[in-house]
């Protein structure tokens, strides 16, 4: 096994390179992944959108609070000053994205029946403000039709009529095209992408071994000596097949195990902001004690504890042994089958 | 006979880069294969390991045909090829391990073996020298250390001194001569006449695939008419004596030039004493005097009517 041993020398050798992409691939792989989880509550969970509202009421009165409750259901209330410059600026600054100001005398209007206005400024082409006015709307429809039909009730019956009516609220169930659960596209979508790295890092290490299999000289300085060429071939191949296969099964475990712990952090957290930055921390942290940067004999032991508990620490671990693997067992039944050797002497 | 070579013919196209060569090598010689660049040298060693196809003759090694997958024979060869042949990737230690390893089965003794070859060709210190990180003659040193680790009972070596200094070059020839005396045939090619001269036993000039001489460097020096090279720092030399002097007994050629008085005599004895006598006769005024035998260079050019050297 003298030659196959050569070419598992000559891979650990260039590992370093290879494991730039890794390190790419790692670092993409998880963003990916948070991405994703992301992506995925998107489409697997039904959540109302608040928008940001500044509610301006210039006069106090049962209809107008019953209306501020109701309005709350769907939008998050900003205090602000009465000023123009700075209503203009948390509009400008999307602080707000819808400015409603009712003016003196709306609700005595109201209840007779006259036709009094609110004031709305908003963000341009939010789709959020639609949703908005489509509240507003419904609340003073519903309320004119109470007025219309009912002579001289009074506001705070009909706030509370009014609460009764606009409490019913439809369910809302999302369904993904075809019978893929979503986890299964997740999965998917990662040894799609695993194939980049994995492609690179083969890339590499075949390119590397190639070169020095077809150098002429140790070609011919090979076929010298009392191993033959068949042999020497085989050899060749199955080096080639070892060194696929574990880049296959390390990128694969690894990715399994990413996958997983961006899984965790997604269903823990909520908010965008926190998904990256937990993100970055699960990244760079067991990236830096489990020897993905620093080569894992210069850490200490305890650092090299607690790393255990990382899957970082078991990928470059694993890493570690391959390079150093001479032996190699069932493997070489995969390599067998495959062998195709051509027999030529050198012209 | 450790190796019989008979007719070999190599073409590479309308070149014919080995014409009808044959020749044998006897056990315990070190065999020279001297000739300028472009001779035929490595493609005949190349031819005789099976390494190329020729077209026609056949090869003998140990008594036996060779043939590419002739493995046994292979077994008790070892080669130094004229290009470098190790891997970057692997250390001096390494390299010399693994090509011992393609020869050598058993952990031990390939172990000793290594240590003594990388002891033999002092690489000590260089071990786990990366061979990018070696010299020129560092590098060559380990690319023979590679061919021979495993004890052969043939060593074929190609130019393996091509451009090293003086004193790597004598520590190798010293070693090749080492391995010899420990029982080693060795073929040894070169286009540099004073090595081939310094260490073979017999010795076969080649020019253009053909073999002009073969024979012991005594036998080969005894071939041509040349027996003597005189030069004599001398002044005033006239054509007049120039002519005398060309007709004395047993001279060959005179030549006078910048000074320098040259002459070349036949074999035999009292050259030196006759050219004397005639000096001190004519009265020409002399400095240096120099007396040399043939090289093999002399012989090469008295053959093929050229020098050996480019
Ligand atoms: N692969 C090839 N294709 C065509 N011609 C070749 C090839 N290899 C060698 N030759 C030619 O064959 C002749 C002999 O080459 P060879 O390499 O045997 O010479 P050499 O004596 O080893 O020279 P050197 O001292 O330069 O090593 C040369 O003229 C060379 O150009
Ligand atoms: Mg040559």
């Amino acid at each position: 096994m003298q030659v196959f041993k050569l070419y598992m020398k000559i891979i650990r050798r260039n590992i370093p390179i290879m494991l730039v992409y890794v390190i790419t691939f790692l670092v993409v792989a998880l963003i990916m992944s948070s991405s994703m989880v992301k992506e995925q509550k998107k489409v697997a969970s039904f959540e109302r959108t608040k928008s940001k509202v500044a509610f301006i009421a210039e006069e106090n009165s049962p209809l107008i609070d019953g209306f501020r409750e109701e309005l709350g259901k769907i939008a998050n209330f900003i205090e602000l000053p009465d000023e123009t410059e700075a209503l203009q600026d948390a509009l400008y600054f999307r602080k707000v994205s819808y400015i409603l100001r009712i003016p003196k005398g709306f609700t005595e209007g109201f209840m007779k029946g006259e036709n009094v206005q609110m004031e709305k400024t908003v963000v341009p082409d939010s789709f959020s403000n639609a949703y908005i006015d489509l509240c507003i709307d419904k609340y003073f429809n519903t309320a004119r039709l109470y007025i219309n039909q009912m002579k001289g009730i009074t506001q705070e019956s009909l706030v509370q009529s009014l609460r009764l009516d606009l409490s019913e609220s439809a369910s809302v169930e999302v369904k993904t095209y075809g019978d893929e659960p979503a986890d299964y596209r997740y999965g998917n979508y990662f040894f799609n992408y695993l194939s980049y790295s994995l492609f690179a890092v083969i890339i590499q290490g075949m390119g590397v071994l190639m070169l020095v299999f077809n150098n002429q000289d140790l070609k011919r300085r090979n076929t010298c000596s009392p191993v033959s060429i068949n042999s020497i071939n085989l050899q060749f191949l199955l080096a080639n097949l070892v060194f696929t296969i574990s880049s296959w099964l390390i990128m694969v475990i690894f990715t399994i195990c990413c996958s997983s712990v961006s899984f965790l952090i997604g269903n823990l957290v909520r908010g965008y902001e926190a998904i990256s930055a937990i993100s970055n921390v699960v990244t760079i942290g067991p990236c830096f004690i489990s020897g993905a940067f620093v080569p894992q004999e210069l850490l200490g032991e305890s650092v090299l504890r607690i790393a255990s508990f990382t899957p970082t620490y078991w990928y470059v671990k694993a890493n570690n042994q391959i390079a150093q693997l001479t032996r190699f067992g069932l493997l070489a039944f995969f390599a067998v089958s495959l062998v195709v050797v051509k027999k030529r002497r050198f012209e | 006979m450790i190796i019989n070579a008979r007719n070999l013919v190599k073409r590479y196209g309308d070149l014919v880069a080995l014409d009808h060569l044959s020749f044998s090598v006897k056990e315990g010689e070190i065999f020279g294969l001297l000739g300028p660049n472009g001779s035929g040298k490595t493609t005949a060693i190349n031819c005789i390991l099976s390494l190329l196809k020729y077209d026609n003759g056949e090869v003998e090694i140990f008594g036996e045909t060779m043939t590419p997958d002739a493995y046994h024979i292979k077994r008790n060869i070892g080669i130094v090829m004229q290009n470098v042949a190790v891997y970057n990737e692997l250390t001096v230690y390494e390299n010399i391990d693994y090509f011992c390893g393609l020869y050598v089965r058993d952990k031990n003794l390939k172990k000793r073996l290594v240590d003594e070859a990388v002891e033999f060709v002092g690489l000590n210190e260089f071990t786990r020298f990366y061979p990018k990180k070696l010299s020129g003659g560092l590098l060559r040193r380990l690319n023979i250390a590679c061919g021979f680790a495993h004890r052969p009972k043939l060593i074929i070596m190609d130019e393996p001194t091509v451009a090293i200094d003086p004193q790597s070059r004598n520590r190798i020839l010293e070693g090749i001569l080492e391995l010899n005396r420990e029982g080693a045939t060795i073929i040894y090619t070169s286009h540099y006449m004073e090595e081939v001269e310094k260490i073979c036993s017999r010795i076969m000039i080649l020019d253009k695939g053909k073999a002009i001489a073969t024979g012991t460097k005594d036998e080969l020096k005894a071939m041509i008419t040349l027996g003597e090279k005189i030069t004599v720092e001398s002044y005033g030399v006239t054509e007049e004596q120039l002519k005398r002097m060309r007709s004395l007994p047993n001279i060959v050629s005179v030549d006078y030039r910048d000074q320098v008085l040259e002459v070349k005599s036949g074999k035999g004895k009292n050259n030196l004493e006759t050219v004397l006598d005639f000096i001190k006769k004519e009265g020409i005024q002399f400095g240096k005097i120099y007396c040399e035998l043939p090289t093999l260079n002399d012989v090469f050019l008295e053959l093929t009517g050229k020098e050996l050297r480019d």
